[in-house]
């Protein structure tokens, strides 16, 4: 045995244990919201499922994305029940049932729910996204749902009711191919969102990187070590985003294109960064820490390292008399 | 031999020819249980304990399965480690176990929390080793009492 390999595990371990303590706080709250859902719209919902980076295995450790789809059956709001009505009715709830606990405000699709910081400081936010079935009963079949489009998303106007995708086939996709192309594709998702995270309120979704990262590794050959292959697939993002060619084809529903969820500015601003990146960290491998930052909270961790200490000033000690052991 | 805690990231060092005396001298007392006070220093960083030393007691109690050390007349020898250069001072306590492992008894406990607790004890975290022994083998324990927690240490390197 490798003693400084064991080593290397147990302290691995180690961060995997603070990494799964705060993912169950994720899950408790995710059922919570689930099982308030569920009850409160009894009979007029199907089982809400996650959909979120967690279930497809991406999920970036400081920070878990908990998305949550609630799927409506089509007479959920009544036979005329809008699309806006569905997302105004579950926002009215989710927003009376959890405003003394969280932040819950509107999303570009779905309602945020941030839970504020615990006694740990922890943050947990689950984003929940309403969605109705195309047609009666044919959600049992296809798994399709209308979702409502809250403000500007890409070339889709606020309030259209346009995007219509099968979420569980893209958790299928991405997580039959992250499995098979070991784990070089969920490596550079979770890096690419590491970098998204460093950015504020990013244009570009969690779910675009993803396509395009695979997209990449299905038309270049990504080898060599890690940053070979992140290199690989930031210079295809730069190099064909901003093609009029380019398409993004979601796999859950081929007739939408994720390309379009960005303005043409967005997408040079999207490919300008790829090259930014690859020229600063080209001109000075430090600056790669700069782009893909280590967890600041494990680091503070290591930061906060244990001493042996003093009770006062001296080290001289006379031992306290008569102590008895067995 | 260099032991360590990786959960609270301490470590110990303490040479072999004093675990060897130690063992030899607890030995001795067969089938008492016997023990001292440790002797040793930190690294300049305060991860490291070093223990160099130990002082055996001038009157204590043993049996099979008991051990009572008093401190009268030690003072002197403290007081001589600590004027010595780099300054030694006490670390902590030893004790055996004679036909049985070395883990803490609840009267090992109990002893623990109060030398760690008490007000005449200069430093924060005192080590406690127990050597249990049969005639076959001999194994160490190396205790500490952390943030109201008892941790042991590990062997990485002999
Ligand atoms: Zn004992």
């Amino acid at each position: 045995m490798n003693k400084s390999e064991h080593l290397d595990s147990v302290i691995k371990t180690h961060q995997i244990t603070k990494e799964e303590k705060l993912l169950n706080k994720f899950r408790e709250r995710n059922k919570e919201v689930k099982d308030d859902l569920f009850e409160h719209y009894k009979g007029s919902i199907y089982n809400p499922f996650n959909s979120g980076s967690y279930a497809k295995n991406t999920a970036i450790n400081t920070k878990f994305d908990f998305d949550l789809i609630a799927p409506f059956k089509r007479y959920a709001f009544g036979t005329k029940g809008t699309l806006k009505e569905m997302y105004e009715d579950v926002y009215d709830f989710l927003y009376e049932k959890y405003k003394d606990v969280a932040k819950v405000k509107k999303q570009k699709v779905s309602i945020g729910i941030e839970f504020y910081a615990d006694s740990e400081n922890d943050i947990v936010k689950i984003d929940v996204t309403p969605g109705r079935e195309l047609n009666e009963k044919q959600y049992i079949e296809d798994s399709k749902l209308n979702l409502y489009v809250y403000s500007r998303y890409g070339k889709f106007d606020a309030g259209s009711e346009r995007i219509q995708t099968n979420i569980q086939a893209q958790i299928d996709s991405i997580r039959n191919r992250a499995t098979t192309e070991k784990d070089s594709i969920r490596k550079i998702i979770r890096l690419l969102k590491v970098w998204k995270k460093t950015k504020f309120d990013y244009p570009t979704k969690s779910y675009f990187l993803e396509l395009i990262t695979i997209k990449a590794f299905d038309n270049k050959t990504i080898a060599g070590n890690l940053w070979d292959k992140l290199k690989t697939v930031l210079e295809y993002i730069k190099d064909e985003v901003t093609k009029d060619s380019f398409t993004l084809k979601d796999k859950g529903n081929s007739s939408n294109d994720l390309a379009d969820t960005l303005t043409e500015s967005e997408k040079r601003t999207l490919s300008n960064d790829m090259k930014n990146i690859l020229d600063r960290i080209e001109e000075n491998d430090e600056n790669i820490k700069t782009y893909f930052p280590e967890n600041a909270k494990f680091k503070e961790d290591k930061k906060e390292e244990n001493k042996y200490q003093v009770k006062g000033s001296g080290f001289f000690t006379i031992p306290p008399k008569n102590e008895r052991f067995g | 031999m260099i032991l360590t805690n990786i959960e609270i990231g301490l470590s110990i060092e303490i040479d072999d020819k004093l675990v060897g005396n130690l063992i030899y001298i607890g030995k001795k007392h067969y089938p008492n249980e016997f023990g001292g006070f440790l002797i040793g220093n930190y690294s300049d960083d305060f991860k490291k304990l070093n223990i160099t030393d130990t002082i055996l007691p001038n009157r204590y109690k043993s049996t099979p399965f008991l051990f009572e050390r008093e401190n009268i007349g030690v003072d002197e020898q403290f007081e001589k480690f600590y004027k010595e250069n780099p300054q030694k001072f006490y670390v902590g306590e030893w004790h055996t176990h004679p036909n049985n492992l070395p883990i803490p008894s609840n009267m090992d406990i109990k002893a623990m929390n109060n030398i760690t607790n008490s007000k005449e004890v200069a430093i924060q975290n005192p080590i406690f080793l127990i050597i249990g022994y049969n005639k076959i083998k001999t194994e160490l324990g190396f205790y500490i009492i952390f943030k109201n927690k008892i941790y042991k240490y590990e062997t990485v390197n002999k």
